[in-house]
Protein backbone atom coordinates (compact mmCIF):
# COMPACT_ATOMS: atom_id res chain seq x y z
CA UNK A 1 0.00 0.00 0.00
CA UNK A 2 3.01 2.20 0.75
CA UNK A 3 4.48 1.53 -2.18
CA UNK A 4 1.65 2.27 -4.33
CA UNK A 5 1.09 5.81 -2.72
CA UNK A 6 4.87 6.55 -3.12
CA UNK A 7 4.97 5.81 -6.64
CA UNK A 8 2.32 7.55 -7.16
CA UNK A 9 4.58 10.54 -5.76
CA UNK A 10 7.45 9.77 -8.02
CA UNK A 11 5.58 9.59 -11.38
CA UNK A 12 5.21 13.54 -11.22
CA UNK A 13 9.13 14.15 -10.81
CA UNK A 14 9.36 11.90 -13.87
CA UNK A 15 9.58 14.56 -16.57
CA UNK A 16 12.30 16.73 -14.65
CA UNK A 17 14.62 13.96 -13.91
CA UNK A 18 14.21 13.22 -17.95
CA UNK A 19 14.84 16.65 -18.27
CA UNK A 20 18.39 17.11 -16.13
CA UNK A 21 19.63 13.32 -17.68
CA UNK A 22 19.05 14.72 -21.44
CA UNK A 23 20.65 17.60 -20.96
CA UNK A 24 23.94 15.71 -19.64
CA UNK A 25 23.77 12.65 -22.03
CA UNK A 26 22.37 13.66 -25.08
CA UNK A 27 21.06 10.56 -25.17
CA UNK A 28 17.64 9.83 -25.25
CA UNK A 29 17.78 5.90 -24.83
CA UNK A 30 20.29 6.44 -22.59
CA UNK A 31 18.43 9.28 -20.56
CA UNK A 32 15.39 7.21 -19.97
CA UNK A 33 17.51 3.76 -18.75
CA UNK A 34 19.10 6.05 -16.03
CA UNK A 35 15.84 7.47 -15.14
CA UNK A 36 14.12 4.23 -15.33
CA UNK A 37 17.06 2.99 -12.96
CA UNK A 38 16.67 6.08 -10.40
CA UNK A 39 13.28 5.42 -10.31
CA UNK A 40 13.83 1.53 -9.47
CA UNK A 41 16.25 2.55 -6.84
CA UNK A 42 13.89 5.02 -5.34
CA UNK A 43 11.42 2.35 -5.05
CA UNK A 44 13.66 -0.23 -3.69
CA UNK A 45 15.58 2.10 -1.25
CA UNK A 46 13.67 3.19 2.21
CA UNK A 47 16.24 6.14 2.50
CA UNK A 48 13.82 8.64 1.67
CA UNK A 49 13.39 10.77 4.84
CA UNK A 50 11.38 13.84 4.02
CA UNK A 51 14.14 15.71 5.43
CA UNK A 52 14.74 17.06 2.03
CA UNK A 53 12.49 17.60 -0.63
CA UNK A 54 11.74 14.31 -2.81
CA UNK A 55 13.18 16.10 -6.08
CA UNK A 56 16.07 16.87 -4.06
CA UNK A 57 16.63 12.97 -2.95
CA UNK A 58 16.02 11.79 -6.39
CA UNK A 59 18.46 14.23 -7.98
CA UNK A 60 21.05 12.69 -5.50
CA UNK A 61 20.44 9.41 -7.10
CA UNK A 62 20.13 10.39 -10.52
CA UNK A 63 23.49 11.95 -10.00
CA UNK A 64 25.17 8.65 -9.23
CA UNK A 65 23.34 6.74 -12.19
CA UNK A 66 24.64 9.58 -14.63
CA UNK A 67 28.07 9.53 -13.49
CA UNK A 68 28.28 5.81 -14.02
CA UNK A 69 26.56 6.19 -17.71
CA UNK A 70 29.36 8.58 -18.80
CA UNK A 71 32.26 6.51 -16.96
CA UNK A 72 30.26 3.77 -19.13
CA UNK A 73 30.20 5.49 -22.53
CA UNK A 74 33.80 6.53 -21.37
CA UNK A 75 35.33 2.80 -21.98
CA UNK A 76 33.24 2.94 -24.98
CA UNK A 77 36.13 3.41 -28.54
CA UNK A 78 33.78 6.10 -29.46
CA UNK A 79 33.83 8.24 -26.98
CA UNK A 80 34.77 10.91 -29.08
CA UNK A 81 31.88 10.64 -31.10
CA UNK A 82 29.47 9.78 -28.66
CA UNK A 83 30.20 13.37 -26.55
CA UNK A 84 31.24 15.33 -29.33
CA UNK A 85 34.27 17.45 -29.55
CA UNK A 86 35.23 19.00 -26.06
CA UNK A 87 38.45 20.31 -27.58
CA UNK A 88 36.50 22.97 -29.27
CA UNK A 89 34.03 23.73 -26.26
CA UNK A 90 36.80 25.00 -24.34
CA UNK A 91 38.40 27.35 -26.56
CA UNK A 92 38.03 30.43 -24.45
CA UNK A 93 38.93 32.80 -27.46
CA UNK A 94 34.54 32.33 -29.26
CA UNK A 95 33.34 34.57 -26.66
CA UNK A 96 36.28 37.45 -27.44
CA UNK A 97 33.07 38.21 -29.74
CA UNK A 98 31.20 39.46 -26.82
CA UNK A 99 33.73 42.22 -26.57
CA UNK A 100 35.50 45.31 -28.61
CA UNK A 101 39.11 45.11 -28.88
CA UNK A 102 39.79 47.06 -25.95
CA UNK A 103 38.14 44.09 -23.72
CA UNK A 104 34.87 46.55 -23.00
CA UNK A 105 31.53 44.47 -23.31
CA UNK A 106 29.73 45.01 -26.74
CA UNK A 107 26.55 45.06 -26.47
CA UNK A 108 26.68 46.41 -22.89
CA UNK A 109 24.54 43.56 -20.69
CA UNK A 110 21.39 45.12 -19.93
CA UNK A 111 19.20 45.50 -16.52
CA UNK A 112 17.21 43.06 -15.56
CA UNK A 113 15.45 44.89 -13.15
CA UNK A 114 14.42 42.49 -10.15
CA UNK A 115 14.98 38.99 -12.17
CA UNK A 116 13.79 36.98 -8.94
CA UNK A 117 10.53 37.88 -9.66
CA UNK A 118 10.79 35.85 -13.03
CA UNK A 119 11.38 32.88 -10.91
CA UNK A 120 7.48 32.00 -9.91
CA UNK A 121 6.58 32.00 -13.65
CA UNK A 122 6.21 28.52 -15.59
CA UNK A 123 7.07 30.33 -18.52
CA UNK A 124 10.54 31.60 -17.25
CA UNK A 125 11.09 28.05 -16.35
CA UNK A 126 10.28 27.18 -19.91
CA UNK A 127 12.90 29.41 -21.55
CA UNK A 128 15.47 28.34 -19.00
CA UNK A 129 14.88 24.86 -20.80
CA UNK A 130 15.54 25.73 -24.08
CA UNK A 131 18.52 27.77 -22.94
CA UNK A 132 20.17 24.99 -21.67
CA UNK A 133 19.64 22.94 -24.56
CA UNK A 134 21.15 25.59 -26.80
CA UNK A 135 24.51 25.17 -24.90
CA UNK A 136 26.83 22.66 -26.49
CA UNK A 137 26.50 19.27 -25.12
CA UNK A 138 29.79 19.00 -23.13
CA UNK A 139 29.42 22.75 -21.73
CA UNK A 140 25.48 21.82 -20.85
CA UNK A 141 26.97 18.21 -19.12
CA UNK A 142 29.46 20.20 -17.10
CA UNK A 143 26.98 23.05 -16.08
CA UNK A 144 24.42 20.77 -15.03
CA UNK A 145 27.04 18.56 -13.27
CA UNK A 146 27.96 21.83 -10.82
CA UNK A 147 25.19 23.28 -10.94
CA UNK A 148 22.50 20.78 -10.91
CA UNK A 149 23.31 17.54 -9.21
CA UNK A 150 26.04 20.16 -6.92
CA UNK A 151 29.13 18.05 -7.56
CA UNK A 152 32.24 19.45 -6.55
CA UNK A 153 34.86 20.99 -9.38
CA UNK A 154 37.41 17.65 -8.67
CA UNK A 155 34.92 15.16 -9.19
CA UNK A 156 33.71 16.39 -12.36
CA UNK A 157 37.07 17.22 -13.82
CA UNK A 158 38.11 13.62 -12.86
CA UNK A 159 34.93 12.04 -13.96
CA UNK A 160 35.38 13.53 -17.70
CA UNK A 161 39.09 13.70 -17.19
CA UNK A 162 39.65 17.40 -17.81
CA UNK A 163 41.51 19.67 -15.89
CA UNK A 164 40.81 22.41 -13.86
CA UNK A 165 41.32 25.28 -16.29
CA UNK A 166 39.27 23.45 -18.86
CA UNK A 167 36.58 23.16 -16.47
CA UNK A 168 36.27 27.17 -15.57
CA UNK A 169 36.95 27.85 -19.31
CA UNK A 170 33.48 25.73 -19.41
CA UNK A 171 31.92 27.17 -17.33
CA UNK A 172 32.66 30.74 -18.36
CA UNK A 173 31.44 30.01 -21.31
CA UNK A 174 27.81 28.09 -20.36
CA UNK A 175 27.66 31.03 -17.85
CA UNK A 176 27.94 33.98 -20.66
CA UNK A 177 26.01 31.61 -23.34
CA UNK A 178 23.42 31.45 -20.35
CA UNK A 179 22.91 35.00 -19.83
CA UNK A 180 23.23 35.92 -23.54
CA UNK A 181 19.94 33.78 -24.23
CA UNK A 182 17.83 34.87 -21.26
CA UNK A 183 18.77 38.53 -22.04
CA UNK A 184 17.30 38.16 -25.37
CA UNK A 185 14.43 36.01 -24.76
CA UNK A 186 13.20 37.28 -21.55
CA UNK A 187 14.90 40.14 -19.76
CA UNK A 188 15.38 42.63 -22.59
CA UNK A 189 13.14 41.20 -25.55
CA UNK A 190 11.52 43.94 -27.95
CA UNK A 191 7.83 42.85 -28.59
CA UNK B 1 39.44 60.98 -14.51
CA UNK B 2 39.79 58.44 -11.72
CA UNK B 3 37.02 56.34 -11.98
CA UNK B 4 37.86 55.82 -15.84
CA UNK B 5 41.18 55.11 -14.83
CA UNK B 6 40.35 52.45 -11.95
CA UNK B 7 37.93 50.68 -14.64
CA UNK B 8 41.22 50.43 -16.85
CA UNK B 9 43.25 48.40 -14.45
CA UNK B 10 41.52 45.06 -16.10
CA UNK B 11 39.00 44.62 -18.69
CA UNK B 12 35.37 43.97 -18.59
CA UNK B 13 36.31 40.50 -20.40
CA UNK B 14 39.11 40.13 -17.67
CA UNK B 15 36.74 41.24 -14.90
CA UNK B 16 33.87 38.38 -16.13
CA UNK B 17 35.84 35.89 -15.79
CA UNK B 18 37.11 36.38 -12.80
CA UNK B 19 33.28 36.95 -11.69
CA UNK B 20 32.60 33.14 -13.29
CA UNK B 21 35.39 31.81 -11.51
CA UNK B 22 35.15 33.02 -7.96
CA UNK B 23 32.06 30.44 -8.43
CA UNK B 24 34.28 27.86 -8.20
CA UNK B 25 37.70 29.04 -6.89
CA UNK B 26 39.28 31.25 -4.09
CA UNK B 27 40.60 34.36 -6.11
CA UNK B 28 44.23 35.63 -4.87
CA UNK B 29 43.89 39.02 -3.28
CA UNK B 30 45.59 41.03 -5.57
CA UNK B 31 42.39 39.18 -7.85
CA UNK B 32 39.67 40.33 -5.63
CA UNK B 33 41.12 43.92 -5.15
CA UNK B 34 41.73 44.49 -8.79
CA UNK B 35 37.87 42.99 -9.22
CA UNK B 36 36.36 45.23 -6.72
CA UNK B 37 38.05 47.92 -7.92
CA UNK B 38 36.96 47.44 -11.41
CA UNK B 39 33.36 46.33 -10.26
CA UNK B 40 32.77 49.83 -7.92
CA UNK B 41 32.88 52.11 -10.88
CA UNK B 42 31.70 49.80 -13.80
CA UNK B 43 28.04 49.60 -14.15
CA UNK B 44 27.75 46.77 -17.35
CA UNK B 45 30.59 44.10 -15.03
CA UNK B 46 28.16 45.17 -11.76
CA UNK B 47 24.76 43.80 -13.98
CA UNK B 48 26.57 41.09 -14.93
CA UNK B 49 27.66 39.98 -11.11
CA UNK B 50 24.25 40.26 -10.17
CA UNK B 51 22.96 38.29 -13.37
CA UNK B 52 25.44 35.82 -12.77
CA UNK B 53 24.63 35.04 -8.79
CA UNK B 54 20.78 34.60 -10.26
CA UNK B 55 21.67 32.24 -12.50
CA UNK B 56 22.80 30.10 -9.87
CA UNK B 57 19.66 30.99 -7.99
CA UNK B 58 17.56 30.33 -10.84
CA UNK B 59 19.43 26.84 -11.03
CA UNK B 60 18.39 25.82 -7.34
CA UNK B 61 14.62 26.76 -8.27
CA UNK B 62 14.81 24.62 -11.55
CA UNK B 63 15.85 21.80 -8.68
CA UNK B 64 13.32 22.23 -6.31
Amino acid sequence: MATADFSRDLEPQRGYLLRVARLQLRDEALAEDVVQETLLAALAGSGFSGKSSLRTWLTGILKHKIVDAIRKKQREPTVASAFGDVESEMDIEDFDAMFNERGGWDPKPADWGNPEEALNQRQFLDVMDLCLEKLPPNTARVFMMREVMELETDEICKELTINANNLWVILYRARMALRQCLEETWFARKD
Amino acid sequence: MIRKAIGHIISCKDASRLVSRREEATLSAWQRLVLRLHLSVCVACSRFERQIAFLRNAMQKYRQ
